[in-house]
């Protein structure tokens, strides 16, 4: 059994078996993910009547997204599968969002995007589906401002029709199946910040005249 | 040769089996049988393996859910090994297995004719309460029954493992009642050396990667797994938000997955808690000053779990961000603390006069036991400015020498005005400003001065880790104290009367 956690955007938690999703449960609130956490795996355990060990396989939501809310499913995800000695794996959210545009059958460059705040987005181009069931990447997760993000793509030459679906751990677990089944999942649950921490580095000190020690 | 214990798998048949024939011949269970037993829902097998994964020996549990009882299925050593105390070993880890399966008595058939084992399980505490006659065939060999008592479940105690990560250290500690198993603390200063002071954003993502193998070293370093503990605590603040929403998301998490309750504590009353690992109790009412990088706070402590009132504290800068950001300026490097000591340590501390903050009469009226350091930072900057406008050399040890007394002078005086006008003869020292000799020092000098006892823990427990977390909820659980739901949120300004929230 394979439980997906996602925090890119609200804070979504699926559990899926053999394939079909046995429930899924998302909070949108995108302000308290560190709140719902907790409760939401736990609604998901019970309304399956599932015991946390019958999971062996724990998929987390890498992003890219806004930091703070990303990091606690990241968190979560790992302690879960400390907590009950799953594997842990970790997939782009991108992909995910791709993965149901893309299974139902759109065939058009997919441009998937979610809000990285600072008047940017986050995105990735996808195409089609390949041998395995796994979306094409024809552009890599990045964050520019849309306008960029437009004049990237006229570049690129590509006519991309643009995502409708939300982010769901559903999804994600989905996906997670696909690639398991392809032996393809990986273990990197690293977080997808695409951006440096904002810090400044302090101006060196002025000086005027020369400091004696001693 | 070092032989590790772990559970078995199915996969562990075929070497089970051969350990199984090699010790009981024709008496042995076939491997059918066997495999029902690795793989059985109450079953619980264990191996002896060596450094090469050679299986050596192994032993089963069974137990079913809701039974008191637990019986022991096999125990077997290969011959080559026995002696040396594996077939204990083996044995001891069923029995705590049992413990942890809420067993209340633990049952084994032994032959009558094997006196060697039946020493081993006598001096493990088993009774001999029985005798079946001619149990053993065709030998025609009896057999003893013997029977285990476990303690009730020993609540007076608890194993809880608490989680830190209120600002730039990640820890993981683990306590059982007063006694420390663990404390594992994974720091991010290296990484905040040169922007001079902790940023909130790299504390945070630093956190997130240092969880896991911080928890698997306390996990080591106590030597026991996650389904023995009887309770996980977290810091909900106060501290940087960012970063402790990462262990506050985590010890949920771990939580669900364990199913063991959580409880949410106070970081700051974790300071003053985590003196019971050293002294087996808090004695209260007691002063505490708390002094690091990020809180300068004094606090009367009347009750640990119940009644703790915040005194004062800093209006601007914590003492800790004080030291760092005069030791930028005399450019001694991060963290400030112990650069500023090192150089205080061959300076003049009376060579300077620099201001000690909230004193004056006028601040002491509304002010008593708070703190301001901003404005002596900017004296020090305003100092050091003049003298190189004009060119004059000057000394860098005085200047941090007369620097550190005037924030040393003023923690100390407060704390201990605060114990003399609250008639509380105790001050409790914590945070990592600790580290500081001369505060340390004055502390000692003005508190027997003043018939004050002054308490300070070990470094290790003064700065952030989690094994004060640990401790405070092992406080929370033996005084009986409900877990917190799991809807509690991280609180970057959590006030310190809220010991834990619900």
């Amino acid at each position: 059994m394979i439980l997906a956690i996602d925090t890119s955007a609200g804070t979504s938690v699926a559990l899926i078996e053999h394939g079909e999703v046995r429930a899924e449960i998302t909070v949108e609130d995108n302000m308290r993910h560190a709140e719902v956490i907790g409760a939401t795996i736990e609604r998901v355990l019970a309304t399956t009547d599932t015991k946390a060990h019958q999971i062996n396989t724990v998929v987390a939501g890498r992003g890219p997204a806004p930091f703070t809310g990303l990091r606690v499913g990241l968190a979560a995800a790992t302690m879960f599968a400390a907590g009950i000695g799953a594997k842990l794996y970790g997939i782009c959210s991108l992909d995910a969002i791709a993965f149901n545009e893309l299974t139902r059958g759109e065939n058009h460059p997919l441009l998937v995007t979610a809000d990285a705040r600072r008047k940017e987005l986050y995105w990735a181009v996808y195409q089609g589906l390949d041998q395995d069931g796994i979306p094409n990447v024809l552009h890599a997760p990045a964050v520019n401002k849309e306008q960029d993000i437009q004049e990237q793509l006229r570049e690129l030459n590509l006519e991309t029709v643009h995502a409708q679906a939300k982010m769901s751990a559903k999804d994600l677990g989905l996906l997670a199946h696909k690639l398991q089944q392809a032996n393809r999942l990986s273990q990197d649950v690293s977080a997808l910040y695409l951006r440096a921490a904002d810090a400044v580095e302090p101006k060196p000190n002025q000086r005027f005249g020369k400091a004696v020690s001693g | 040769m070092t032989i590790h214990l772990r559970r078995a798998t199915e996969s562990d048949l075929t070497r089970i089996m051969n350990v199984e024939i090699a010790s009981f011949g024709s008496d042995a269970w076939p491997a059918t049988s066997m495999r029902f037993e690795l793989s059985g829902p109450h079953t619980h097998y264990f191996v002896a393996e060596d450094d090469d994964q050679n299986i050596i020996g192994y032993a089963g549990l069974a137990k079913l859910a809701n039974h008191p009882q637990a019986d022991v299925q096999t125990i077997a050593v290969s011959e080559e090994h026995r002696g040396k105390g594996y077939g204990r070993q083996l044995l001891e880890r069923l029995i705590k297995e049992a413990v942890n399966l809420k067993a209340e008595e633990v049952f084994l058939e032994v032959r009558a004719d094997n006196p060697v084992a039946q020493n081993l399980y006598l001096s493990l505490g088993f009774e001999h309460i029985d005798t079946r006659k001619r149990y053993y065939q065709p030998a025609d060999v009896d057999a003893w029954v013997m029977r285990l008592r476990l303690e009730a479940q020993d609540t007076k105690h608890p194993l809880v493992l608490g989680i830190e990560s209120s600002c730039d250290e990640t820890g993981v500690g683990i306590v059982r009642g007063n006694t420390l198993l663990a404390n594992v603390i994974s720091s991010s200063m290296d990484l905040h050396a040169r922007f001079g002071g902790v940023v909130p954003e790299i504390a945070a993502r630093a956190h997130l990667e240092a969880l896991q193998p911080t928890l698997e070293k306390a996990l080591k370093e106590a030597q026991i797994d996650l389904s023995e503990l009887d309770a996980i605590a977290v810091t909900n603040g106060p501290g940087l938000a960012g970063a402790l929403m990462v262990g506050v998301g985590a010890a949920k998490a771990l939580a669900v997955a364990t199913g063991k309750p959580l409880y949410a504590v106070n970081h700051l009353v974790g300071h003053v808690g985590v003196d019971v690992l050293e002294r087996g109790e808090v004695v209260t009412p007691t002063i505490a000053l708390l002094v690091s990088g990020g809180h300068t706070s004094l606090l009367k402590v009347n009750n640990l779990l119940d009644d703790v009132e915040l005194l004062g504290e800093t209006i601007d800068d914590a003492a800790g961000e004080a030291f760092d950001k005069v030791a930028r300026l005399l450019d001694l490097g991060y963290p400030g603390g112990p650069k500023i000591d090192e150089q205080a340590a061959k300076g003049d501390p009376k060579a300077i006069r620099f201001p000690r903050g909230l004193t004056l009469p006028k601040d002491m009226e509304k002010h008593r036991y708070d703190f301001s350091f901003s404005g002596l930072k900017t004296a020090v900057a305003r100092w050091v400015e003049v003298k190189e406008a004009a060119n004059e050399p000057y000394s860098i040890p005085d200047v941090a020498a007369s620097f550190r007394e005037a924030v040393v002078e003023v923690l100390v005086t407060k704390a201990v005005s605060a114990c003399l006008d609250h008639n509380v003869p105790r001050l409790l020292l914590g945070g990592g400003v600790v580290a500081n000799a001369r505060l340390r020092e004055l502390a000692q000098e003005k508190c027997e001065a003043n018939g004050i006892e002054l308490r300070i823990p070990a470094f290790s427990l003064c700065t952030d880790n989690g094994a004060m977390i640990a401790a405070l909820g092992a406080q929370l659980v033996m005084a009986g104290r409900k877990p917190s739901s799991l809807d509690f949120g991280a609180s970057s300004t959590l006030p310190v009367t809220t010991v834990q929230t619900s």
